[in-house]
């Protein structure tokens, strides 16, 4: 028997980080700790790994770069890179998966419809690198079929080539034929609103809030920074909503069945500036993001999105949880010092208060 | 040395009251009046105006209070507990509205000084607080039973009564016991002001010392929340609400009783109707028994006499106790339930004390708040002894005075009594006295008493129509006084507000801006409640607009949304109450009754302080 290339996400921790990359292991410890995410499954680096050596891919890209010639760290030579860049990705792009890995995706995907209950499930491709490279690889949405499934696996690994990743390779003198990741195939919701939320005030440090941001349609929007979301800042112990900025969020991004892709979607002028979280939803969120960064342990980077068919509050998904990166590093110093409240008291007594009047 | 092109105030020295006050300096003391003779001083200093203690033009015998505070809290800072930079507050009168300033810093060596002395006497009061405090209350009470005790003979007669000559002689008649008494009465409320103030500062201190730590731990934390953390349950403050519940429940099942108080009929009527029946006389034998000291409750801040109190104006009670019975009888729970405040209070404290990752932040936060639970309680139960427990005793005894003093016509009316000074009414009693003495067809000058008092009531109510600027002089860069901070509100921002917002034309305006002080939002049809009378229109659902909220308010708070107030901080005496009954509350706005009409659809923001006029009522 041939070695596990494919999982599902329940059956996943974050102790399979370097089997299935840090996004799948994440999102198997955060279902199987009860948290609501949507039903998927992951392929593996093995599942890469076999893909690139049971098939012509290896040997037609290495005949390819006999002739690549290019200096990484020379920007002259970008377009060299991007052209090669274009010309691998054709090569990947036009292989089929090995009959047996192609069977099983398609098996494991019908198992996805029938748990939804729809024939043709909607699914996302996401990259999952073993090391966090965030937007190095690429995230295909609204797939939809058993071999439009196949192709966007195929299209996820293929992004192993994009420009990026092979100048990236290639300034650290790493092969450029082969990087291996992983890829979460997981069932699409159909987001009215979506964001991010840290368990930290990113701002300044202060753990006692939780930072949200959210705007309409799906989480891409906010996570490239391509609208300005609506933000909230809450209170963890109290749930008070302690600063709330509502935007003018422009456009959604959302899917097209006309061209079948995700698109930024003008909203109309009424739409742009209502808020997109009810507060019922902001509270629940709260609660999440508490019960994510206490089962972690560290304050938390957590993407979320709401479907807008589901009943609250099961219409609240988690989509990926990582270690909030700034704060969470920083080692807790004491910030009081060891002090007892008649020393404290002692120095409020003897400290006037600045006021800036001029 | 000030800045001369900072933004400030007009000079105290240069600043003209509108004539229509004219001659509003005669009614108070000289040495709380600007002067030249000491304006260099003064100029030295920034004034604003006391919008919690004195937010309506002050009576001269009212001011009584004012200058009581003045000494004590001072006292207490620079000569008692010695807070080392900080001295004491002091007071000016305007316009017939009070301007205050605090200090500025003593020299270096003072300071020194203080310390040393700070460092002996205070840490005791932290050690000895729940000692000290049952002390206090002893000694509190019996100034109040003092204070009751005074005699304030209402008729001098024609001659003094047999008893009073044999077989004992009493030596001195009612007419010198009118004189003495007052002198009591004068000397009590000024000794009851010094114990107001003797844990005061500290409680303050404290509680600012605890934010200052709580903001280092979580630099986003509320002020309404920490309000909540030190918050204290069982206060005294609560019990004349409390004693009502009980009253309510009491009168349940006891059909006449129940029905009697339900009627809409004068508190006077229900009264005489609840003699007539037996259950109801059982429950008027209760009431008797809780009135004093449960029902010596102002009906607004303790701090004007037209207030009134419950006993004086039972109608509000009764009001009351009518509408908890309607919903008892609906099946409601009219009880605050001692309990949940206290365990959600604990949870949010442990809560917080979770997120604290270094182990000596913990012990120091541990630290801070057991230093501030142990004497905070004082700033919440003082309230009820001081400024309504024995202001009531205190405006019963000046009424008596008043009212001699119109039936010999010295005056015309008992209430113009307050028209006059501290210094002032000795003389007016004197003169009584001595005319009573001098004989038969003797005339006291009650004709020219009488025409002060006219013409001080005009002044009066011009100030109140009066729009009074909210601060004179330059703005201080540095303040270390703890009650400018903590109780006025006194910050960098407060500042910038008062410098931009004279020119503000108030009608314009659809949203403002005051403290945060009780988290939640509402929105509802708003009620601006100018008097306490004004109370009964009170619709439940509706937002309470008001110059000021009170505790006494108490039991108005279960049928309101929400309350925005003109006046206070985020620890005045409104918004404890509001925080305590969960309601989501705005104070200090400056400008909300004014704003605001009855009927006005209004959203109001506890955790922004911000209030935003949705819909005008007439629009």
């Amino acid at each position: 028997m041939a070695e596990k290339w494919i999982y599902w996400l329940r059956e996943l921790g974050t102790e399979h980080n370097d089997i299935v990359g840090k996004k799948c292991a994440n999102l198997g410890e955060l279902t199987k700790a009860g948290f609501h995410v949507p039903p998927g499954f992951a392929l593996s680096v093995k599942a890469y790994d076999r893909f690139m050596k049971e098939t012509e891919v290896t040997d037609r890209l290495l005949q390819f770069l006999k002739t690549f010639k290019a200096d990484a760290n020379n920007v002259a030579d970008t377009m060299k890179f991007e052209e090669a860049s274009q010309e691998m990705r054709k090569i990947v792009e036009s292989i089929r998966m090995p009959a047996d890995m192609e069977e099983t995706v398609k098996n494991h995907y019908s198992e996805l419809c029938k748990a939804a209950g729809r024939e043709n499930v909607f699914v996302a491709t996401r990259s999952a690198g073993p090391v966090s490279h965030p937007g190095q690889y690429e995230t295909y949405l609204n797939v939809c079929g058993s071999d439009d499934v196949v192709r966007n696996v195929i299209r996820v690994w293929s992004s192993t080539f994009n420009t990026r990743s092979v100048i990236a390779r290639a300034r650290l003198g790493l092969p450029l034929n082969y990087d291996p990741i992983g890829v979460a195939v997981l069932t699409m919701v159909d987001a009215k609103a979506a964001g991010v939320m840290f368990t930290v005030n990113p701002v300044n440090g202060d753990e006692s809030k939780v930072a949200i941001e959210a705007s309409f349609g799906f989480g891409e929007a906010v996570v490239s920074g391509n609208v300005t979301p609506d933000r909230y800042l809450v209170d963890k112990i109290t749930y008070e909503i302690d600063e709330k900025v509502i935007s003018d969020k422009g456009a959604e991004f959302a899917y097209n069945p006309a061209t079948k892709e995700m698109e930024y979607k003008e909203l109309p002028p009424e739409k742009r500036k209502l808020a997109c979280l009810e507060e019922r939803e902001i509270t629940e969120l709260t609660k999440i993001a508490k019960k994510v960064e206490s089962h972690f342990g560290c304050p938390q980077d957590i993407e979320y999105s709401i479907s807008g068919s589901m009943a609250f509050p099961e219409s609240i998904f988690l989509v990926q949880a990582r270690p909030e990166s700034v704060w969470g590093k920083k080692k807790k110093e004491s910030v009081l010092g060891k002090k007892t409240g008649w020393q404290l008291l002692f120095e409020k007594a003897t400290t006037p208060v600045k006021l800036k009047t001029s | 040395m000030a800045n001369t092109s900072a933004a400030r105030f007009p000079d105290p020295h240069d600043f003209k009251a509108p004539k229509e006050l004219e001659g509003w300096e005669e009614m108070y003391p000289p040495q709380r009046l600007f002067s030249q003779d000491r304006a260099e001083w003064e100029k030295r200093h920034f004034w604003y105006q006391d919008k919690i203690h004195a937010p309506e033009p002050l009576y001269p015998l009212d001011d009584i209070f004012q200058e009581a505070w003045q000494i004590a809290l001072s006292g207490y800072t620079t000569r008692v507990f010695c807070i080392p930079p900080a001295q004491g507050i002091t007071q000016r009168i305007v316009g017939c509205y009070m301007y205050i300033a605090p200090v500025e810093p003593p020299p270096p060596e003072v300071i020194q000084e203080k310390a040393e002395l700070f460092g002996k006497r205070v840490p005791y009061v932290f050690q000895n607080y729940s000692k000290l405090w049952e002390e206090w209350l002893k000694v509190f009470k019996k100034v109040g039973e003092e204070m009751e005790a005074i005699k304030v003979p209402q008729d001098l007669g024609k001659y003094v009564p047999d008893d009073q000559v044999m077989p004992i002689p009493r030596g001195y008649t009612d007419a010198h016991q009118l004189i003495e008494s007052f002198n009591t009465i004068v000397n009590l409320i000024f000794r009851a002001w010094q114990y107001h103030f003797q844990y005061l500062n500290l409680a303050y201190l404290a509680y600012l010392m605890f934010v200052d730590t709580a903001r280092k731990l979580f630099p986003g934390i509320k002020e309404s929340t920490i309000g909540k953390m030190v918050a204290g349950a069982d206060v005294s403050m609560f019990r004349p609400e409390e004693e009502l519940c009980r009253l309510s429940r009491l009168a349940m099942g006891q059909r006449p009783v129940q029905e009697i108080l339900k009627k809409s009929i004068p508190a006077a009527d229900k009264l005489k109707e609840l003699e007539k029946t037996d259950a109801g006389r059982i429950w008027l034998e209760e009431l008797e028994r809780v009135k004093n000291p449960w029902f010596y409750v102002s009906c607004g801040s303790g701090w004007y006499h037209y207030e009134g109190s419950w006993m004086t104006k039972m109608d509000v009670p009764f009001s009351y106790l009518k509408s908890y019975i309607e919903r008892l009888e609906k099946g409601d729970k009219i009880e605050r339930s001692l309990t949940e405040i206290s365990e959600e209070r604990d949870r949010i404290v442990e809560e917080y004390r979770k997120l604290i990752k270094s182990d000596d932040d913990r012990k120091s936060f541990d630290d801070a708040y057991n230093t501030v639970r142990t004497i905070y309680v004082f700033a919440e139960d003082h309230l009820f002894w001081v400024e309504h427990w024995l202001h009531t005793i205190w405006f019963q005894k000046i009424d008596e005075f008043g009212k001699v003093l119109t039936k010999y016509n010295v005056l015309a009316k008992p209430e113009e009594i307050y028209l006059f000074n501290r210094f002032e009414v000795p003389m007016l009693i004197e003169d009584l006295a001595t005319a009573w003495a001098l004989g038969e067809g003797t005339q006291t000058r009650g004709k020219y008493w009488q025409e002060k008092a006219a013409k001080r009531k005009k002044i009066l109510e011009a100030a109140s129509k009066w729009n009074p600027i909210p601060a004179l002089g330059v703005p201080p860069t540095e303040i270390s006084e703890p009650f400018t901070i903590m109780l006025w509100g006194v910050t960098t921002d407060t500042v910038g507000e008062w410098l931009k917002g004279a020119d503000v034309d108030t009608k314009d305006l659809n949203e403002l801006k005051g403290f945060a002080s009780s988290a939640g939002i509402a929105e509802g049809p708003a009620r601006v409640l100018n008097m306490l009378e004004d109370i009964v229109k009170l619709q439940p659902g509706e937002i309470l607009i008001a110059k000021c909220t009170n505790p006494s308010w108490a039991p108005v708070f279960t049928n309101i949304k929400g309350a925005v107030t003109d006046i206070g901080g985020l620890t005045s005496h409104a918004a404890i109450v509001s925080r305590e009954y969960g309601l989501p509350a705005v104070t200090g706005t400056g400008v909300a009754t004014s704003v605001i009409k009855t009927g006005d659809i209004i959203r109001l923001d506890g955790s922004t302080g911000v209030v935003t006029i949705v819909k005008r009522a007439n629009a």
